[in-house]
């Protein structure tokens, strides 16, 4: 919760309008971004970014099941987000739970694509070890450690940074299985796959105060928005997907002068991340 | 199964009194008014303090102390394999309980009266241990967050295996079945304040292995106190005395 008085409200408001804000950003800047990867051991893939002051943890499993039956040659996703009552003592016990559900189906929506897979930005046939009966599923945690506004794009961002920091152990896949058999397989200690990642979007959140709109929001700006605007986009500049909260309407022309100014803010992100991730890789590979 | 080679090594190559790797970091929440990471070994926890501030809910405002409250919740991915559990299971209320009721006997309480401290403690990575190591990251955090306290609270387990005393059990150690006994201490007033223990031990073994992680406490309080001096001597050079 941020309590704010009229004239810190004001001074945010009217800084916005400036395009000076709090913190001295302008409204199109990001608070500095770092990025760690490697941090779980136990999991397959996983990294740790750092906007200003928020803070998120993703992770990556891998384990093997059965592919779904409508579509048998790709493999599956799930995305969950926790947040920790570490973070905001709001979220403690249940509380975190709509904040959650609503960020984890925001990713699902921005970084799977629809119900068929078609569009998502992961390669889910790149996931399928024998078609019709073994896939890689993975599953996808994001977990909240600080949060000072922006933990969409934190998430995206953690979510791209651990999916390129995934190793997915090679399958051998034992011949001779045959018909409605479930094949035998040798899960391989030494060789990994990595996984393609390029086409993996980043979320840009333009969240609306007054009559402008800024990118990297904290939680003291969030407090003062009308409505917020988040669109997932891939390094080819299309749009993967799009979410809009807040309750406030917004006018079509508006959307859509953001969503191109997203698409601008986008490449600039994209970037810094894959730079960032690099630097985190080479830096893991010295440890 | 063996736990203790001929040699005197355990599985992870450590000998039976020695300790895994400790490391702590101050100030890992910024918005918390005080939080820590606290790792031992591969386990590792972080920890944050809210308060002393208003009691949020009027029903539970005590008029002559503060109200400690605390919250313990695991990560999704920290564990080895993956499981999804609802929040609020009896293992993680039992667990809140005891770290509440280890850093409730150490907070000056009375000093704060009609307000509330909040302690949060996340697992991020479950290798044994969990139970310490989240009371020695809250103390941390207490410290951080300056919260008056009578001392600091030190906690560490150790269990007996192949008829030897092991200090620090890590995850498979702890689940081969042996005794757990883990002791929370306050290391100045040499009181214990936590002390727990399943699975069943003759009386003058037990003797030996209590004794063993109360050492293992005092090593601990040691260098919660270092890293401590440390923080300050960092605050300080910060404030440019």
């Amino acid at each position: 919760m941020v309590g704010l008085s009229l004239g810190e409200k004001h001074f945010i408001q009217g800084g916005i309008d400036q395009n000076l804000r709090s913190d001295g950003r302008k409204r199109d800047a990001y608070r500095p971004i770092s990025i760690e990867t490697g941090v779980i051991p136990q999991a397959n893939g996983s990294a740790r970014i750092r906007i200003g002051a928020t803070e998120v943890i993703a992770s990556v499993k891998a384990e093997l099941g059965r592919p779904n039956a409508l579509q048998p040659d790709k493999g599956k996703v799930a995305i969950f987000v926790d947040c920790s009552p570490v973070a905001e003592p709001m979220f403690e016990g249940r509380g975190g739970e709509e904040l959650s559900a609503e960020l984890s189906v925001a990713l699902q929506r921005c970084l799977l694509g629809g119900k068929s897979g078609a569009g998502a930005g992961i390669d889910l046939s790149s996931l399928i070890v024998a078609e019709g009966k073994i896939c890689w599923d993975l599953y996808i945690d994001g977990l909240v450690i600080s949060s000072d506004g922006n933990l969409l794009d934190a998430l995206g961002a953690a979510i791209k940074a651990a999916l390129s920091n995934t190793g997915i152990p090679r399958v051998q896949v034992a011949a001779g299985a045959s018909g409605d058999e479930q094949p035998e397989v040798d899960i391989s200690d030494e060789e990994f796959m990595q996984f393609d990642t390029s086409g993996v979007p980043v979320i840009v959140t333009l969240t609306k105060v007054g009559r402008h709109y800024i990118v990297d929001a904290t939680s003291e700006e969030e407090s003062q928005m009308s409505s917020a605007v988040s669109v997932s986009i891939s390094r080819k500049g299309q749009i993967c997907g799009l979410s809009k909260r807040g309750s406030a309407g917004l006018d079509p022309s508006v959307i859509s002068d953001m969503i191109s100014v997203a698409r601008h803010i986008s490449e600039q992100l994209i970037n810094k991340l894959d730079s960032e991730i690099s630097a985190a890789e080479a830096d893991e590979d010295e440890m | 199964m063996e736990f203790v080679n001929p040699e005197g090594l355990r599985l992870d190559g450590r000998r039976p009194m020695e300790m895994r790797q400790l490391r702590a970091q101050i100030g890992a929440v910024a918005k918390a008014d005080g939080s820590a990471v606290f790792e031992m070994g591969n386990t590792k926890v972080i920890a944050a303090v809210y308060g002393p501030r208003e009691v949020q809910n009027r029903s539970q405002q005590i008029n002559d102390q503060a109200l400690v409250r605390c919250e313990y919740s695991m990560a999704n991915f920290s564990t080895g394999d993956r499981r999804r559990k609802p929040k609020g299971d009896r293992r993680s209320t039992e667990i809140s309980l005891v770290i509440r009721q280890a850093m409730e006997e150490c907070i000056l309480t009375n000093l704060m009266p009609r307000s509330q401290i909040d302690i949060y403690v996340q697992v991020l990575q479950a290798d044994g241990g969990t139970r310490s190591a989240c009371i020695n990251a809250a103390t941390l955090a207490l410290a951080d967050a300056g919260i008056p306290m009578r001392d600091l609270v030190t906690s560490c387990s150790a269990g007996f295996l192949n008829s030897t005393p092991l200090l620090d059990l890590n995850y498979v150690e702890d689940s081969a079945g042996g005794p757990d006994v883990t002791v929370g201490i306050l290391p100045k007033l040499d009181k214990v304040t936590l002390l727990q223990m399943d699975a069943k031990l003759p009386i003058d073994t037990f003797e030996n292995v209590m004794q063993l992680a109360v050492e293992g406490c005092k090593a601990i309080a040691n260098y919660i106190r270092e890293v401590l001096l440390e923080n300050t001597k960092q605050l300080e050079y910060r404030r440019g005395l």
